[in-house]
């Protein structure tokens, strides 16, 4: 309760702020336009995506009407227009008046034009939503497609909240007149037409007003024309893909072939399936890279260029240590490695090769292209010999450490405290351990002012690494041989 | 050939005790080469921890296990490079297809490429799995979940299967094909053993059987000496203990009303 209220609440600041932002005089001709535009685009991006992301739960689901014997193309424009019927319009009434607020600063015409064009860009909404609900539903009603859209709201959330730094930045080059192409892009936008409209109406230009007019409703034409066989083919499908398009794949080239026809390559095609696949590697990749580099670069913008090339090994670190728990994230799914005779030694080189392959190529450019355009000169021979040895170190210390220690999900699905620890005492002891050998020679190399100590930590880092990495492989298939079945029993349990 | 005469599955003293609880009690049992061999008991009875001592999931407390002669703990390659495995309830790894699993099961053995093609395109289309080609298992039915770890199970031609609950939440038509598969499987000489609560499916499908209870086994053999003349039913009944009077300690359930509101007046409803 206390959250429909809060999120009533913030949803109504943002269109009251829309609207003001609307009736707010610029200094610069034009910037009002530019502003408005910007902000109708924010709308209706949350009307096209919202019902994606937040799922579609209308009260008057598709799905009830299946099986009543209406015409599909009566049924159609029914529930369009019982789309219609939604108090959410009467947030985006508020905000789109912005467009009222901006003509009325010229005259009663400009203001007029307001009024058409908030009408047109309520109807835009309404029908783009839905378009986009019956284009996209299928897809996301599958597991597969869930776990997308909870990605892709996780990295909206945490993109917007770094980005809120950035609004006073763009705000300023939208009103200042000086950035003509990010005024161009948001203007050219359809969500943008209704702004543009007001804003000839107001120098009676009335060819472009009627244009951008002419324009917002020949789109919603069409979308209401596409509307109807969009929604017979929702209604006919189900939620796991036509069977033509299962036919087609049946017969396409295998991208798996790329690797090798053997034990190690089928783990390892199981691995990197599994990393771009399940929600929760994904987002521990994400997180890494948005903790490690994300903040960097954040700060970066704002002067403090020191911590820019280190943002790689950041994420590398971040990375290995959210993988140290390999066996017991997989859960019972190790049974099959289990039941098959001396797949043990597969299972693990194939683990170590596929963080290797998914970490390694990221890591090392990030650590690249950031030192270089950081300018931090002397940070290259700190960063060329940690950042090789965290990416070859950590992929055999992961294996190992996911095999000593097993630890089952919580009660609730989320990460058992246990798990929670063991990541953190890893951001520590992950580079103690593969970075020793390198900080050995780099700070007596950097106190004694010696190039050659400093640069010599990059093939000593390495070097410790390829054995580290060979040892804790070795180390780690010894184990699930010996104690596979010990290790089932962890997950097992944790997972009953 | 290697094995040939030797028992399928042999339980040798197996024992396994969690805590105070003996899970299995020094079982003795043979299955025999070319059988298909009903696993039943209730709910508790061992077959689940007995099964996966079987095949290496679960680390005996003593007694030995041997498939074909090969010992399964000492022997470990050798054993489980013939058998096939279907559990019950385990995960697989859900965001890939079903074709995926298969694909990556059978490179992991060791079998070429085009044989793991082959193999995978019939048994997907066999077990009406190659209409969801496209989709993950972690959207699959519980019924279509079974399917492909049987799948799975037989992907590397097994000598012998073992088989958790093979028929649970499957739908008839797909328990049709599975029994199908599994018949031939038999006749072309290799063996099953499978658990189940299912007395009819044990009656119809095996030619021997075991009954689990406590952990022990209280019958072994052929089907028809395990239950004489009576029906599997009332012969599990009868051997596992269950008595028959324990349905009368709930005699109000068939006079639920007498205890309604209205009868603390004094007036009882009228009756039949």
């Amino acid at each position: 309760m206390i959250g429909t209220l809060a999120l009533v609440l913030f949803v109504t600041l943002l269109a009251v702020g829309t609207l003001l932002a609307g009736v707010k005089h610029y200094r610069y001709d034009g910037a009002g336009a530019n502003v408005v535009a910007t902000l109708c685009f924010g709308w209706l991006l949350g009307w096209v995506t919202g019902p994606l992301l937040i799922g579609d739960d209308s009260t008057l689901r598709m799905d009830y009407f299946k099986l009543l014997p209406i015409p599909a193309r009566k049924l159609a424009y029914a529930m369009l227009g019982a789309a219609f019927a939604d108090v959410s319009l009467a947030f985006s009434l508020i905000a789109f008046a912005a467009l009222i607020g901006l003509g009325a600063q010229s005259g009663a015409a400009a203001a007029l034009t307001g009024v058409a064009a908030v009408l047109l860009n309520l109807a835009l909404a309404v029908v783009a939503s839905q378009v986009a609900t019956a284009v996209f539903g299928p897809v996301i009603s599958s597991r597969r497609g869930r776990d997308f859209t909870a990605m892709l709201l996780a990295l909206l959330i945490t993109l917007l909240s770094l980005a809120s730094s950035l609004v006073p930045f763009v705000a300023a080059r939208l009103t200042d007149g000086h950035s003509p192409a990010l005024a161009d892009v948001v203007r050219i936008l359809p969500s943008g037409w209704g702004a543009v409209a007001v804003d000839a109406a107001s120098r009676a230009d009335w060819g472009l007003t009627a244009a951008s007019l002419g324009g917002l409703a020949a789109l919603i034409a069409v979308l209401v024309l596409a509307w109807p066989p969009l929604l017979a083919r929702r209604l006919t499908m189900s939620g796991r893909g036509s069977r033509r398009r299962a036919r087609a794949r049946q017969h396409a080239p295998h991208h798996g072939h790329v690797l090798p026809a053997t034990p190690l390559g089928a783990v390892l095609g199981r691995e990197l399936r599994l990393y771009s696949r399940s929600v929760l590697r994904s987002m521990l990749l994400m997180i890494s890279f948005l903790v490690g580099v994300v903040v960097a670069i954040v700060l970066a913008v704002s002067g403090k260029m020191t911590g820019l090339p280190f943002s790689g090994l950041m994420f590398t670190l971040i990375a290995a240590a959210c993988f140290t728990n390999c066996y017991g994230d997989d859960g019972t799914s190790l049974w099959l490695t289990l039941v098959v005779p001396g797949a043990a030694r597969a299972d693990v080189r194939g683990r170590v090769w596929a963080w290797f392959l998914v970490v390694a190529p990221a890591g090392l450019l990030l650590t690249l292209v950031l030192t270089a355009v950081s300018g931090q000169t002397w940070a290259w021979p700190w960063v060329l010999a940690a950042e090789p040895a965290l990416v070859i170190g950590c992929a055999g210390l992961l294996a190992l450490v996911g095999a000593w220690s097993v630890n089952g999900p919580a009660p609730d699905g989320g990460p058992s405290p246990a798990r929670v620890l063991k990541t953190h005492l890893a951001l520590v002891a992950i580079p103690v351990v593969v970075l020793f050998p390198a900080a050995a020679l780099l700070i007596p190399g950097a106190l004694a002012h010696s190039l050659l100590l400093r640069w010599l930590a990059v093939p000593v880092a390495i070097a410790w690494a390829g054995f580290l990495t060979w040892y804790s492989t070795q180390a780690a298939v010894r184990r699930l041989e010996s104690h596979g079945p010990e290790i089932f029993t962890r997950v097992r349990s944790a997972a009953a | 050939m290697d094995g040939h005469d030797k028992p399928a599955l042999e339980f040798d003293g197996l024992f396994k005790r969690f805590g105070d609880h003996v899970a299995v009690d020094h079982i003795d049992l043979k299955v025999p080469a070319g059988s298909f061999f009903g696993l039943v008991g209730p709910n508790g009875a061992g077959k689940t921890t007995a099964l996966s001592m079987a095949v290496g999931l679960l680390r005996p407390d003593g007694g030995a296990v041997r498939i074909f002669g090969h010992d399964v703990w000492a022997d470990p390659v050798a054993a489980k490079a013939l058998i096939g495995v279907l559990p019950d309830g385990l995960a697989l790894p859900d965001r890939l297809t079903g074709r995926e699993i298969l694909r990556y099961l059978g490179l992991l053995r060791g079998l070429p490429r085009d044989v793991v093609e082959q193999r995978a395109d019939e048994l997907l289309t066999v077990l009406e799995l190659d209409d969801a080609e496209t989709t993950a298992v972690v959207d699959y039915s519980t019924g279509m979940k079974k399917k492909i770890t049987l799948a799975t199970a037989l992907l590397h031609s097994p000598r012998l299967l073992l088989l958790d609950e093979p028929f649970e939440a499957v739908d008839p038509v797909s328990a049709a094909t599975i029994r199908k598969i599994l018949q031939d499987f038999v006749a072309a000489g290799g063996s099953v053993i499978f658990s189940s609560h299912v007395m009819a499916l044990i009656e119809r499908l095996c030619d021997h059987l075991a009954v689990l209870a406590g952990g022990k086994v209280v019958a072994s053999g052929a089907l028809d000496d395990v239950r004489g003349a009576q029906s599997l039913d009332d012969a599990f009944v009868h051997i596992v203990g269950g008595r028959s009077d324990n349905a009368k300690g709930l005699s109000w359930l068939a006079s639920l009303s007498r205890c309604g509101p209205r009868s603390r007046g004094g007036r009882r409803p009228a009756r039949g």
